[in-house]
């Protein structure tokens, strides 16, 4: 891979000059999709931009100290986490670097939910406080289906490289891997029926209580990304293998834009879960997921 | 470790403000403690100030939702020291005003109560067909929020065509068999969030003294429209549902039953209106001295209004209101006592709690 071409991915395409304005436009897709789900107008078009800037413009009183530090750090880090997720969804066959690496993908998926989790520490906020805490404890259930979908993916198919588990002929335990990521979606991007950490009728907006201003829009920035990154990793896995390049990024694009809906139909039909029921599904999943993924390990063993 | 949680005065889950403080234990609540006062407006010091005529008009603003039922019970007391007896489709018509009021109510609480379980769907199809309903109430009285129906020794508009509304009615009423009672009754994600917690045990509701469907859902089948019929109630046909959980399930299946019960009272009214006039005239009307004091079924419970009266005076000389509120307040603290966090706002809302008209 030429540098040229690698500043090209990272920057343009899937990167940050696709990623950000598709991070308001799949925000804009999800508030207005379920708006009108619940006869609502919903938002214009420009709304998660004009949140943005307007965001952006507001002064925030300035906190002192290593708490005050922080609490502006976590926002930048999610924010590039996220981003650097877009970057390395493999949309175009690549020929080499980290481009499509699995692991790697994970960990940068994972940070922005660290983050929250340690922001709403930071702000000392009562109400941040027991955000973080759901979060924390709807990371550590969601997240064992959502890596053992992945492993299971990825052993399946003897590869970490997203890029070729994209291009191999789909398994059976490829699409029930599928599903396990679709299941886990709602509970990383915040969205019902697994809302707590941001529950508002019981702990107002959770760890974003006392964010405002140029760091709030950071948040809301990485939230963003994330819907991007989250649902261009199913459309990733899901897409067909597809030589023409333009082909290719409608085609993901179209899928990405897909699950925005169904996760945006899934948030207006349900109520929000408590904590513990929202744990035990997730562990149930887990249950489940792990009997599949051991006997496909086996399977394969048998196979080879 | 324990820690405190205020809610309020001012939280997204309150629809007015009041504050609870509770007292947590990680996610479970060990004990919580419920401020009011907020809202204090002095309306009763200052019915004292006002005629016959304008405190009528005053206390329909001690509510925004059950405005016709302070009137209604304000117009039984004044009607009780003035010797009056409204004539029997004044009746009637109070009845169906009441009972569109009590509709209306309960798919504001379903609504409400929607919303705080994170169901927002559900609060919208809610409030759509309360808005329907307060047509319905325009289409009669020609207000939305304070009708203005109810004067002493009578009402002050008729229904003219009683079938229309029915027709209205009817409408609503296969709206809501077929979206609100399916949620309520049926639906699992409501039925997770429901079911088994803020549970007030049947004793525990005697020795609180609660009332209207908070009392109905602990299993104590009382209801003023049936123990003490005022208005044309008692020539109305109706069940009283009871249940027996005492959980927040019981009181949304309470009130989901009520709103069919209230659809069955509402076509009988209309198809049995009997003609005649709607008031007794205008004639002077002329108090005893002497106190009355006037109980009918608010959509929370009762209301009980105790009114005060010199003889020759235009004024009154003491109005105390009584509201279904301030008998089920208690009732919370042993509800949310070892509740999870996330069910508190739910279940301080189960009682329906209406602060402002507590506070007056």
């Amino acid at each position: 891979m030429n540098l040229i071409t690698a500043l090209a991915r990272f920057l343009i395409f899937p990167g940050l000059l696709f990623a950000i304005p598709a991070a308001w436009f799949f925000l804009w897709v999800e508030r207005k999709s379920v708006a009108l789900m619940q006869g609502r107008i919903g938002p214009p078009f420009m709304q998660p931009f004009f949140d943005f800037i307007k965001l952006l413009g507001k002064s925030t009183p300035p906190r002192s100290g290593v708490g005050g530090l922080l609490m502006k750090l976590w926002p930048l880090i999610a924010v590039a986490a996220a981003a650097s997720a877009v970057g390395l969804l493999p949309v175009w066959p690549s020929s080499g670097g980290f481009e499509g690496d699995l692991i790697l993908l994970l960990a940068l998926l994972e940070l922005p939910s660290m983050c929250i989790i340690a922001a709403g520490f930071s702000s000392r906020s009562i109400f941040g406080e027991i955000g973080s805490a759901r979060e924390a404890a709807l990371s550590v259930s969601y997240n064992v289906v959502f890596l053992l979908a992945i492993v299971s993916i990825a052993a399946s198919q003897h590869t970490f490289r997203l890029e070729a588990l994209a291009q191999l002929p789909a398994s059976p335990m490829h699409w029930i891997g599928l599903l396990a990521i679709l299941v886990c979606l709602p509970a990383k991007l915040h969205i019902n029926p697994f809302s707590l950490p941001n529950a508002e009728q019981e702990i107002y907006s959770g760890p974003m209580t006392e964010y405002a201003g140029p760091e709030l829009a950071m948040w809301e920035l990485s939230h963003g990304l994330e819907w991007v990154a989250a649902t261009g990793l199913v459309a990733t896995l899901a897409a067909p293998h597809l030589t023409l390049w333009w082909v290719a990024a409608i085609v993901f694009i179209a899928l990405s834009f897909a699950v925005v809906l169904l996760l945006s139909a899934v948030a207006a039909a349900t109520a929000r879960l408590a904590i513990d029921t929202t744990v035990r599904f997730y562990w149930q999943c887990t249950l489940i997921f792990a009997v599949l993924a051991i006997s496909s390990a086996i399977f394969m063993r048998h196979r080879s | 470790m324990t820690y405190k949680i205020p809610m309020g005065p001012y939280h997204p889950a309150l629809e007015e403000p009041y504050k609870l403080d509770m007292i947590c234990e990680g996610e479970t609540v060990i004990d919580a403690k419920l401020h009011i006062g907020f809202n204090f407006r002095g309306i009763e010091h200052l019915a004292e100030s006002r005629n016959y005529i304008q405190v009528i008009a005053l206390m329909e603003r001690v509510c925004g939702i059950c405005s016709n039922i302070h009137t209604l019970t304000l117009c039984q007391a004044m009607e009780q020291l003035t010797n009056q007896t409204p004539p029997p489709r004044a009746q009637y018509i109070r009845v169906v005003v009441a009972e569109l009021e009590r509709l209306h109510s309960h798919v504001l609480w379903a609504g409400i109560a929607a919303k705080l379980m994170g169901f927002k769907t559900m609060f919208m199809t809610c409030f759509e067909i309360r808005e329907k309903v307060m047509d319905v109430l325009q289409a009669i009285s020609g207000n939305r929020v304070n009708y203005s129906m109810n004067r002493i020794g009578g009402v002050n508009r008729d229904i003219d065509d009683p079938l229309a509304v029915l027709a209205m009615i009817e409408q609503l009423e296969r709206e809501m068999v077929r979206t609100v009672i399916p949620i309520f009754t049926t639906s699992t994600t409501a039925r997770s969030r429901c079911a088994g917690i803020g549970v007030l045990t049947n004793q525990r509701a005697i020795s609180c003294g609660t009332v209207g469907p908070t009392a109905r859902a602990s299993g104590l089948p009382q209801d003023l429209r049936r123990a003490a019929p005022y208005a044309a109630y008692s020539e109305m046909e109706f069940e009283v549902p009871v249940q027996h959980d005492g959980d927040v399930r019981a009181r949304l299946l309470v009130r989901a039953l009520e709103i069919m019960e209230s659809c069955k009272i509402l076509r009988q009214a209309l198809t049995k209106m009997p003609s005649g006039d709607i008031n007794t005239g205008d004639a002077k009307i002329v108090f005893s001295t002497g106190t009355a004091t006037s109980r009918v079924e608010a959509p929370r419970g009762e209301v009980m209004y105790s009114v005060s009266w010199k003889e020759n005076s235009r004024n009154p000389s003491r109005v105390h209101v009584r509201t279904p509120t301030f008998a089920n307040m208690p009732a919370i603290r042993w509800m949310v006592m070892g509740a999870r966090l996330a069910d508190t706002p739910l279940i301080q809302a189960s009682i329906d709690p209406c602060y402002s008209c507590t506070d007056r």
